[in-house]
C-alpha cells in the first residue's frame, strides 16, 4: 500500500521536544499514525481515512489525556496502538513506539506479549468487558500467567491481592465470583487490577466511567490515576469530557475527526486554547461562562475519501479562505502544537 | 432452594403439556377418516357385527366419554390395545422404542461430533475455507429431504461399495441377551464382538442420515453464536490483555457457545427420540416412528395416541434434563 493517495501532514517540526521530558524516550510515541478503512477494490476512490497523521506522545509516568467528540478517532487510536484494528482496516503510514520499539509491522507474538505486560487497556462498559462464565479472580490469574511463570496458585494469590488493592472488599471470597454478581464500580475496579496486574508502563484507559454512576465515575478514575501513578506507569486517558481530562491530567491531546487539532499541557489547552475547535468543544461544555447551551453547528464531515483541508472548516467561526488549501500542519506554538493556521 | 422449585415446576408443566398432547390427539385420530371396526372384522364382514365391534369398543359413545375412559386407563400405566397387532400396546413400544433409542442417540452423537467442531472453527475467520465449506455443507444438509438422503446413501455404501449391509433391520447377525433393549450396547455387555459389529453395520447408514440432516442446523446455530461471541467485549478485552488465541477460542470462547448449542442439541435428541419416521422408514428399521405410522394408516387409535404422548414426553424430559445441566453450569444462573 503507497501512503500516496493520501494527503500527507508535514511536520516541520517533528523533532521538536514537545513533552516535558525532553530528551527522555517516550513511553508512548505515535508518529504521523495514517489508518484507512476499505477493501482494496475500493480504495482508490472511496477509502475511508478514520486516522490522518495523528501524533501523540506520552511521557514516562505522565498522564495524557485524549479528548474528542464520538467518531473523532480516540478508540480507533487505542486500537492501533495495541495492534487490534478491527477487521478492514490497516494502517496505511507511521510509527506506533512503545518505550522506543516499533510496533508497527512488529510480530503479533511479539505484540501479544506487549498487550496486557507493557501495555494494557481496560474499557468502557465493565461488566461486558469481562467474561460472563470465568471467575474474576481466574480472569486476572490467567493474564498473570500468560505474561509470566507464575504457577496456577501464584497467580491465584496475585490475583486476590490486586482485588484488595483495588478496592474490592472480601477479594478472597469475590475473586471466585462471577461477574454478574459484581456491581459496575466493582467490574471496573476488577477491570482495573486485570488491566494493572503485569506491571504495564503504559495504561490505556478507554471511557473507563461511561456508563457508571455520577457517583462511581469520580471514585473510578481517583483510583486509576493514584494505582497509575504508584506504579510509576503511563496513563492515555480516552474521553468526551474534557472536564475530566482538565481534573486528572497533565496533558491534553484534542482529536476531530482523525486528526490532531491540539495537543500540549492541559492548563494551558483548555484555558487558552489556541485552535478553534478546542475553543468551540470547551464551550460546547459549559466550561466557559455563558447562559445558553451551546452546540457547535454543522456536523463532522464524512471521513471518505481524501480530505485536503482543514476539517474543522466548514464548522468554523474563524474559517477563511487559506483554510481550504490544505490540511493545516501540526506546529509548534508556544508550549503546545497547534493544526490550524491561525493559530 | 431455588433448582428443586424450578423442577417441581417444569413438573408440574411436564403434566400440563401431556394433558394438552393427548387431548389434541385423541380427537385428531378420532376425527380422521377410516374405520376402526373394519380393521377387526374385515370388510366382508355384515352391518350389524361392525356395529357390535364399534359398541364393544365404545366408539359409538359421546367423545368427551370416550376420552375420559382413555385417560382412567392410562392413569393405570395402561395404553390400551393395537388392534392391528392384538397386543398391549405397552408390549408393542416397549420392543420397538429401544430401536428408536439406540438409533436417536447415535445420530445424536453423530450429529454433536461433526457439527459443533466445524460450528467453532468456520466461525473464527470470515470466507475461510472452512467458513465456506460450511456454509456448502449446511446449506445441502437443512434443504436435503431425510428418505432422499438415505436412499442416496443405501445406494452408495451399501449397495454400489458394498461397505455397509443391506437395511433389513437392527442386525444381521444374533440378537444379544436383553439388558437395555440397545443392541450395540447389550452386545458390550454381553462381550459379544461379533454381535456389535453386525448391530453398528445396520445402525451405521440410518444413524448417518440423521446426523447429517439434524447436524446441519446444529452446525448453523454454533456458527451463528461463536460468531457473536468472539466480537463481544470480553473477548476482545481477553484479547487486548495478551491472552493466546488457542485460549481466547477454547477458554473463554467455546464455554460460552456451549450453553446455547447444548439447549438446541437436547431438543435435536428429543426429537430423533419421539421417532423418525422417513429414516425409519427407508431402513426398514422397527422404531416408534415406523410403528406410528403403520398404526396411523390402519386407524389403530392407542398405538398412535400413545406414541404421540410418548415422543412428547421425551422432548420434554430431555429439554427438563438440559435445563437442570445449565443450572448446575451457567453460572449466571447460580446467585
Amino acid at each position: 500500500m503507497s501512503a500516496a493517495d493520501v494527503p500527507e501532514v508535514s511536520i516541520p517540526d517533528a523533532g521538536d521536544p514537545v513533552a516535558p521530558e525532553s530528551g527522555a524516550v517516550p513511553v508512548l510515541d505515535v508518529f504521523d499514525l495514517t489508518v484507512g478503512f476499505g477493501s482494496a477494490a475500493k480504495r482508490a476512490v472511496r477509502r475511508s481515512i478514520p486516522l490522518q497523521g495523528i501524533h501523540l506522545q506520552v511521557g514516562a509516568g505522565e498522564r495524557m489525556a485524549l479528548v474528542g467528540e464520538s467518531g473523532s478517532g480516540k478508540s480507533l487510536t487505542a486500537a492501533a496502538v495495541l495492534g487490534l484494528l478491527p477487521d478492514g482496516a490497516e494502517v496505511i503510514r507511521g510509527s506506533i513506539r512503545l518505550d522506543g520499539e516499533e510496533l508497527i509491522g512488529a510480530p503479533e507474538r511479539r505484540l501479544r506479549d506487549l498487550r496486557g505486560g507493557r501495555m494494557a487497556i481496560m474499557f468502557q462498559n465493565p461488566r461486558a468487558s469481562l467474561n460472563p462464565v470465568l471467575t474474576v479472580g481466574g480472569q486476572i490469574a490467567e493474564v498473570i500467567r500468560v505474561h509470566g511463570d507464575a504457577g496456577r496458585r501464584e497467580s491465584w494469590t496475585q490475583a486476590v491481592d490486586l482485588l484488595s488493592e483495588m478496592g474490592i472488599p472480601d477479594a478472597a471470597r469475590r475473586a471466585k465470583d462471577y461477574v454478574h454478581q459484581y456491581s459496575g464500580g466493582m467490574a471496573q475496579r476488577a477491570a482495573l487490577a486485570m488491566a494493572l496486574s503485569c506491571r504495564p508502563d503504559l495504561l490505556i484507559a478507554d471511557e473507563p466511567t461511561t456508563g457508571l454512576d455520577a457517583t462511581l465515575q469520580q471514585q473510578v478514575l481517583e483510583l486509576v490515576v493514584e494505582q497509575v501513578t504508584s506504579r510509576d506507569a503511563s496513563l492515555l486517558l480516552i474521553t468526551h469530557d474534557i472536564a475530566v481530562a482538565r481534573s486528572h491530567c497533565e496533558r491534553t491531546t484534542v482529536m476531530y475527526a482523525g486528526r490532531v487539532m491540539e495537543s500540549g499541557p492541559t492548563a494551558s489547552v483548555t484555558g487558552s486554547p489556541k485552535n478553534p475547535y478546542t475553543s468551540a468543544l470547551l464551550k460546547a461544555f459549559g466550561t466557559v461562562d455563558q447562559r445558553r447551551m451551546y452546540a457547535i453547528g454543522g456536523v463532522v464531515p464524512t471521513l471518505i475519501g481524501e480530505l485536503g483541508e482543514c476539517a474543522f472548516a466548514d464548522r468554523c467561526p474563524l474559517a477563511a479562505p487559506e483554510c481550504r488549501e490544505g490540511v493545516p500542519d501540526l506546529r509548534s506554538v508556544g508550549d503546545r502544537r497547534v493544526a490550524c493556521v491561525k493559530a | 432452594m431455588p433448582l428443586a422449585i424450578y423442577i417441581g415446576r417444569r413438573l408440574v408443566f411436564l403434566v400440563v403439556a401431556l394433558f394438552g398432547v393427548s387431548l389434541i390427539t385423541f380427537v385428531v385420530t378420532r376425527v380422521l377418516p377410516g374405520n376402526p371396526a373394519y380393521l377387526i372384522v374385515g370388510v366382508q364382514a355384515d352391518e350389524s357385527t361392525v356395529e357390535a365391534v364399534i359398541e364393544r369398543l365404545g366408539l359409538d359413545r359421546p367423545i368427551v366419554e370416550q376420552y375420559g375412559h382413555y385417560m382412567r386407563q392410562l392413569f393405570t400405566g395402561d395404553l390400551g390395545d393395537s388392534w392391528r397387532t392384538k397386543n398391549p400396546v405397552t408390549t408393542d413400544i416397549g420392543v420397538r422404542w429401544p430401536a428408536t433409542i439406540e438409533l436417536a442417540s447415535m445420530a445424536a452423537i453423530m450429529a454433536v461430533a461433526w457439527s459443533v467442531p466445524f460450528g467453532v472453527i468456520s466461525a473464527l475467520r470470515r470466507r475461510s475455507l472452512s467458513d465456506r465449506l460450511a456454509n456448502v455443507v449446511s446449506g445441502i444438509g437443512v434443504s436435503v429431504p431425510e428418505f432422499w438422503l438415505g436412499i442416496i446413501l443405501l445406494l452408495v455404501f451399501a449397495f454400489n461399495l458394498g461397505f455397509a449391509p443391506a437395511p433389513i433391520g437392527r442386525t444381521l447377525g444374533v440378537v444379544p441377551p436383553d439388558v437395555t433393549g440397545l443392541y450395540t450396547l447389550d452386545s458390550v455387555i454381553a462381550g459379544d464382538w461379533g454381535a456389535l459389529r453386525s448391530a453398528l453395520a445396520q445402525l451405521i447408514l440410518p444413524a448417518l442420515t440423521l446426523a447429517i440432516t439434524t447436524g446441519a442446523p446444529l452446525l448453523r446455530v454454533t456458527r451463528g453464536f461463536m460468531r457473536e461471541t468472539m466480537s463481544s467485549h470480553h473477548i476482545r478485552s481477553a484479547r487486548a490483555l495478551g491472552i493466546p488465541e488457542r485460549s481466547i477460542v477454547l477458554r473463554h470462547a467455546v464455554p460460552n457457545v456451549l450453553l446455547p448449542v447444548s439447549t438446541m442439541a437436547a431438543m435435536m435428541y428429543g426429537y430423533l427420540l419421539g421417532g423418525t419416521v422417513l429414516v425409519e422408514f427407508v431402513f426398514a428399521w422397527p422404531g416408534i416412528g415406523k410403528y406410528a405410522i403403520d398404526s396411523i394408516n390402519a386407524s389403530d387409535y392407542a398405538p398412535v395416541l400413545a406414541a404421540v404422548l410418548l415422543s412428547a414426553c421425551s422432548y420434554i424430559i430431555v429439554y427438563l434434563i438440559m435445563d437442570i445441566l445449565h443450572f448446575i453450569i451457567d453460572p449466571r444462573t447460580r446467585t
